[in-house]
């Protein structure tokens, strides 16, 4: 016994990676444990309920889980925790949700005791017709999904073995002139057909609307694709154009400015929940086509309607794309319920380590609020402090300081407050891009930016995520919207496609010592220090000095 | 026939260290002599004692050998019984519960009350029930079973009679014998005219049943046999068959030595939480409830767990009450040595203490008959019978090599000893507790725990100990077991520590230290915080801690982690809190948001000058409110130094537990054996008259029961108010602490108090007992015969 991996009595598993067996451990703790972080010496993984009824899922079961832990693991596994295992996996299936021939969907129990104890609960209220004979009950086709949610909270998740409505046929290929799927990317859209729906991590700048159009290519059905903003959907287009046989007469916009309905149709979240006297006007979206596939792009934003519109399409394949699955709300449980389980996840440094996305270093800057400013710090309410902190003076030096750093690189300003911005944007003699600017605009600052007829971008939150800048290679964050986890990682993913001359990318986050903004700062960097970025910590009077 | 004195006295000096070692309770004080000793062998509270360690098929046969009609043959027994019993019968015999002459087997004398008055569920024998019949009524009957009245009770207890009997009974007569036939024996009289009355008035004139009082109808012993085919018993003892879950011994050893370590570790927790702050001992005694929940959370383990950790610490010595004026429970001296002991030999300490303590913490939280909460360490809450529950369990355990279940073990001990069976609920709390401690492993016994029980002298009533081989070997096993401590740390980038394994002493006590724990098992993750470092700043400098890390780590001490350090240690003291005036100095900023703060204002702050505040507060209270608003206060002295301020440890002086020998208690009874021998001139010598001196109650008593068993007569003393009085009498009944006994002159039946009598002499033979009743105080209700 020398394996690399330890088991704790919270059930998590430590992998050791720089242990030779490490790779086989990983290989064989993947299917049912969660990645939970990634730094560079030991990878945590969860065990969770969850994680092991995916598993049964996937057709894996406890006596491989069992086995894959007494094989890799250093020291003997806790009895009980391997008892645990098989009992909770010995809980999946004894339901099953199965296309009757006369009844349409029905739960089928093969245990009936634990039928009836589902029946009785308040949770399936509502959600369960006619009982058929001692074994099968109706289920509202509406409800698959919430009832799926329901039984897998009660302790009894269902076997799905309705199985999918292939939608309308829609052929599509990828067109693989000069460039072809990378390995990951190949795995991922594997995962995702093989597991039916599914969630796909993968980090910022790897390549996801490839998976999805990879995935579009295994459906060829016509496809719903669901993203953030206006300016995501446009880029997804123009990928899809290059990447697929699909023609600019068969995808379709459906946002707050164009209403089109074609066999690829990409909409916004925020026209799918506009709200018009109590009611979704643009949901019937969703049923206006035979849908094969539903696309979600950054799915750790996804909408809480839009969760419960998802509910109601547990027929059609679904396939969940994100960089950051960290809600700062706690729903990840929701989002794998209702898409479905993850279904490929990689730790960043691993594609990094790959070549597939630049190395990065991350740098926060601290300086101190001259004494005059710390007196209005210390005496300012609760709610103001974060703001004051983070919109300090002094960070304007800090970040000329940076700019003339790298006065050879494509270069982002990313801030939360707008004067903040302004102030910058006219320092620094660089546009600006906020909420307020065109979409044409936007499009213009930001092709321009890609073509390099301009060096540097002031950006508010707009250009947190979805927005496609290959050659940005430092970004400089002075604010941000508080703890947030996802947006530090978003705002990092900006500046990781590849180079061209595979420099390495540089993210700064510019903070205030002894305020808020530290204390926000530290835990907004949860998220990359577990996926193995270090943030290096300078002080603000040591940047005089060259960089190394 | 030979008495059971005479019995005793033919066993001989190993015969009788023997039964001393298996009785303990005879041996102590040591008895006069033989006489005295079976006296005290047949008192109904030694018999009880010896009964209750008996196992099912020793007590069929001791039952059998009470019930069936003499002379009991060992086959008679093995055919009563079922099964073969001569093994049973051996090891009853080895109890000094039955023993064997020339005429058969003989029951103890004082059983026959014990397993009364229905043993093996039958009622009196024929020749008392016929006894009760006039001479004219015998004839009619002997008419009616076809023979002479002497040979009545021969023809009665036949089978073939009894069939061929009932072949010609009315209808009903089959089933009132068949409600009575496997007892109890005593049915009510149906009333003249009910359907019943027929047939149980053709059963009483056949003689198959008789008249018990005028109330009930009783079923014959031999007729009740003679129906049950010679039978004592319906099935035949078997032992049962628990379910055996075969475990891998190094899973087991595994899981115990796991749950061995955190056993060791949260007690060490325990240790050091109450050396900081002692626990108040409750006006009643005993920790209360709130300070046990303080336990349960500064350990991070459950109420039930908390309360086991106490109970052990406290068993083992660790912790005692301090004896101070409002007392508190903290760490005796012996948590020093403990401390400073291997973690195996650790374990040891505590398993040892949890073994034999006479308390039973499962029942903490409960409430007792009278409603209270029943409290951890409340020295009212002792119960004897614990360590032996832990000795049966644990020991059925080990027999049966695997895992078992509650339900499975608790039919094992009600086999064993059936009658002093434990509640499956606390065959299951024990369980319980010996896998929080480590003692089993996935449910079956551990290896090191295999090795202390096996050199556990069994504890019955005397003090229980444990050979030091014993002791030393599952230390031993437990090291071996134990996996190799790790001396390194891996640190990452995200602040946070990882030892890939079982820590070291000196590594846990640091990243416990300057840390925060984030997981246990295998290994010990930590996570490093400006918080968890503010502590340990008032411990060690940043060097310190830096030199401390750098010296555990594998590579370096990563940048973010070492500028947390330093940036925490800037920061540290940042705010001072003076002791001589209770002053606030510092940073002016600073020092103006915590005026400002509206939840510091109880302390009453104010400016004092420009950088200085002050409050009218204690400086401790104040420095504890100031960080526990989160403000990186520190205390300083008078040249403005901050103070490093170290934990108090609160001890008490304590002794280490004994580990007496128990050789020295096996001499003991050698020696007590061989004066009884000696004492008596061996089996051949003559009955020696009484000692002028104070006999025991009891051997009077065992001079009643002889008398009542061969109906002969008795000198009783008795004592009354008006000084003793000695009668001529016959002892019908010893029962309850009273005597029943008929005074033949008088004609008159009589029942005397037990404790009232002064002495009993047989009429026709000088071995009487007086009892001295000179201790006993003035006698009150002034009647010391009850007319009966």
């Amino acid at each position: 016994m020398d394996g690399p991996l330890i088991v704790q009595s919270d059930k998590t598993l430590l992998l050791e990676i720089d242990h030779p067996a490490a790779e086989e451990a990983r290989r064989a703790i993947a299917p049912f444990a969660e990645l939970e972080r990634a730094p560079e010496h030991v990878h945590t993984y969860r065990l969770t309920p969850l994680g092991l009824w995916n598993a049964s899922a996937a057709g894996h079961d406890a006596e491989q889980v069992v086995a894959a832990l007494l094989d890799h693991s250093r020291y003997p596994v806790p009895h009980a925790l391997l008892v645990d295992v098989a009992e909770t996996m010995s809980r999946y299936g004894r339901l099953q949700l199965v296309d009757h021939p006369t009844h349409g969907l029905v739960l089928h129990a093969l245990d009936r005791a634990v039928l009836e104890e589902v029946l009785r609960s308040k949770r399936t209220a509502g959600m369960l017709g006619t009982r058929i004979d001692a074994d099968d009950v109706v289920v509202h086709p509406s409800e698959r999904g919430r009832l799926k949610q329901a039984l897998v909270k009660l302790g009894w998740p269902a076997e799905d073995l309705a199985g999918y409505v292939d939608g309308e046929a829609h052929a599509i290929d990828l067109v693989t002139e000069g460039w072809g799927l990378r390995p990951y990317q190949q795995q991922a859209a594997d995962g995702f057909w093989h597991g039916g729906s599914g969630v796909v991590v993968l980090p910022c700048g790897a390549g996801k609307t490839i998976v999805g159009a990879a995935a579009m290519a295994r459906a060829r059905s016509t496809t719903l694709i669901l993203v953030t903003n206006t300016v995501a959907a446009r880029q997804w287009r123009d990928e899809l154009l290059r990447r697929t046989t699909l023609t600019e007469e068969e995808i379709g916009e459906y946002s707050g400015a164009r209403k089109e309905i074609r066999p690829v149709t990409i909409a916004t979240y925020q026209v799918l929940t506009t709200k018009r006297k109590g009611v979704y006007p643009h949901l019937e979206l969703l049923d206006a086509r035979d849908w094969g596939l539903i696309v979600y792009d950054e799915v750790h934003l996804l909408p809480a309607p839009i969760f419960r519109m998802t509910a109601d399409l547990q027929a059609r394949r679904r396939l969940g794309l994100t960089a950051t699955l960290v809600r700062e709300d706690g729903r990840e449980d929701e989002v794998f319920s209702l898409i479905g389980p993850k279904r490929y996840d990689a730790p960043w440094k691993d594609i990094e380590a790959q070549g597939y996305i630049a190395p990065a270093v991350c740098t926060e800057v601290r300086l101190s609020l001259p004494d005059a400013q710390r007196m209005v710090y210390a005496t300012a309410e609760a709610e103001d402090r974060y703001r004051l902190a983070a919109s300090a003076e002094g960070k304007n030096t800090v970040v000329e300081q940076l700019v003339a750093r790298h006065a050879e690189d494509q270069l982002l300003v990313i801030g939360q407050y707008l004067d903040q911005l302004e102030l910058l944007a006219d320092h620094l003699d660089a546009p600006l891009i906020t909420g307020q600017t065109t979409v044409k605009e936007r499009q213009r600052l930001f092709d321009a930016f890609r073509a390099g007829e301009i060096r540097r971008l002031v950006v508010s939150k707009v250009a947190n995520f979805s927005v496609d800048l290959p050659e940005a290679a430092v970004a400089i964050q002075v604010s941000g919207s508080f703890g947030s986890r996802q947006e530090e990682a978003q705002r990092l993913g900006r500046i990781m496609r590849p180079k061209a001359d595979g420099r390495t990318a540089h993210f700064y986050a510019v903070v205030t010592r002894d305020t808020v903004d530290q204390e926000m700062a530290a835990h907004r960097q949860r998220f990359l220090a577990e996926q193995g970025y270090a943030y290096r910590i300078v002080d603000a009077h040591d940047l005089d000095a060259p960089p190394r | 026939m030979a008495t059971f004195t005479e019995h005793l006295r033919a066993l001989g000096v190993d015969g009788l260290a023997a039964l001393l070692d298996r009785r303990r309770d005879l041996a102590a004080p040591p008895p006069a002599s033989v006489r005295a000793l079976a006296a005290r062998a047949g008192t109904r509270a030694s018999l009880d004692r010896a009964l209750a360690r008996i196992d099912t098929g020793t007590l069929a046969g001791v039952e059998a050998v009470v019930a069936l009609p003499p002379p009991v043959r060992p086959a008679d027994v093995s055919h009563a019984v079922g099964a073969h019993a001569d093994v049973w019968l051996g090891v009853a015999e080895d109890w000094g519960l039955v023993w064997q002459d020339d005429d058969g087997l003989h029951a103890a004398p004082g059983l026959s009350d014990l397993l009364g008055p229905h043993p093996a569920g039958l009622g009196p024998p024929l020749a008392e029930t016929l006894a009760r019949r006039s001479t004219e009524a015998l004839a009619t009957l002997a008419a009616e079973v076809g023979c002479t009245p002497t040979e009545l009770a021969e023809r009665l207890a036949d089978t073939a009679t009894v069939e061929g009997l009932l072949a010609e009974a009315p209808i009903g007569a089959r089933a009132v014998l068949d409600a009575l036939t496997w007892g109890p024996p005593v049915g009510r009289t149906p009333r003249p005219g009910t359907p019943g009355a027929g047939a149980v008035g053709w059963l009483l004139r056949t003689g198959l049943l008789a008249v018990g009082d005028p109330q009930h109808v009783v079923l014959p012993a031999e007729v009740a046999l003679a129906l049950r085919g010679g039978r004592t018993r319906r099935e035949p003892p078997t032992p049962p068959a628990p379910t055996v879950v075969e475990v891998d011994s190094r899973t087991v050893d595994a899981d115990a030595a796991g749950r061995a370590l955190e056993t060791v570790r949260l007690v060490g927790e325990l240790l050091e939480l109450w050396g900081r702050a002692p626990a108040a001992v409750l006006r009643s005694g005993g920790l209360g409830a709130r300070e046990l929940k303080r336990v349960a959370a500064a350990l991070e383990v459950d109420a039930g767990t908390a309360a086991l950790l106490v109970e052990v610490a406290g068993a083992a010595r660790l912790v005692a009450e301090d004896g101070e004026e409002s007392p508190s429970f903290c760490p005796t001296t012996v948590a020093d040595d403990w401390a400073g002991d291997d973690a195996a030999h650790r374990w040891v300490e505590l398993v040892r203490a949890w073994l034999t303590a006479e308390r039973a913490p499962w029942l903490v939280g409960s409430r007792d008959e009278a409603g209270s909460l029943r409290g951890a360490l409340d020295s009212a809450h002792r119960r004897p019978w614990v360590p032996r529950l832990r000795a049966a369990v644990l020991g059925a355990l080990a027999d049966a090599g695997g895992r078992v279940d509650a339900a499975d073990l608790h039919t094992v001990l009600a086999w064993r000893t059936p009658r002093s069976a434990p509640t499956e609920h606390a065959v299951q709390a024990v369980l319980d507790e010996a896998a929080v401690l480590g003692v089993t492993g996935a449910g079956a016994l551990g290896g090191p725990a295999r090795q202390l029980l096996a050199g556990w002298v069994p504890p019955d009533g005397t003090e229980p100990t444990f050979t030091p081989t014993a002791v030393l070997g599952a230390a031993a096993a437990l090291s071996q077991t134990l996996p190799a401590p790790v001396d390194e740390v891996l640190l990452g980038g995200d602040l946070t520590g990882v030892v890939p394994g079982r820590p070291s002493d000196a590594l846990e006590a640091l990243l416990t230290d300057v840390a925060q724990v984030e997981s246990r098992g295998a290994g010990l993750t930590v996570r490093f915080t400006e918080e968890s470092l503010r502590g340990a700043l008032d411990r060690r400098s940043a060097p310190e801690i830096l030199d401390a890390l750098a010296s555990h780590a594998r590579g370096e001490v990563p940048q973010p982690l070492r500028y947390l350090v330093t940036d925490a240690a800037r920061r540290h003291g940042q705010v001072r809190v003076g002791s001589g005036a209770a002053y606030l100095r510092g940073d002016p900023a600073a020092l103006a948001g915590i005026e400002q703060t509206p939840a510091l204002r109880a302390l009453g702050l104010r400016v004092l000058a420009p950088g200085v505040l002050i409050s009218p507060t204690e400086p401790a209270a104040l420095l504890e409110a100031l960080r526990a608003a989160g403000l990186p206060a520190a205390a300083e002295d008078a040249a403005g130094t901050v103070l490093h301020a170290r934990p108090t440890r609160h001890r008490v002086r304590h002794t280490p537990m004994p580990v007496p020998d128990p050789e020295v208690a096996r001499r003991r009874l050698l020696r007590v054996a061989g004066d009884l021998v000696a004492d008596t001139g061996g089996p051949a010598a003559a009955p020696v008259p009484p000692a002028d001196g104070t006999p025991e109650p009891s051997e009077a008593l065992a001079v009643l029961r002889a008398a009542v068993g061969a109906g002969t007569e008795v000198w009783l003393e008795v004592a009354s108010p008006g000084g003793t009085t000695r009668r001529r009498v016959r002892p019908l009944l010893v029962e309850g602490g009273r005597v029943r006994v008929l005074d033949q002159q008088r004609a008159a039946e009589l029942t005397v108090a037990v404790h009232r009598i002064a002495g009993a002499q047989p009429v026709d033979g000088p071995a009487g007992v007086r009892v001295d009743r000179s201790a006993d105080g003035p006698v009150e209700d002034g009647e010391a015969w009850t007319d009966h």
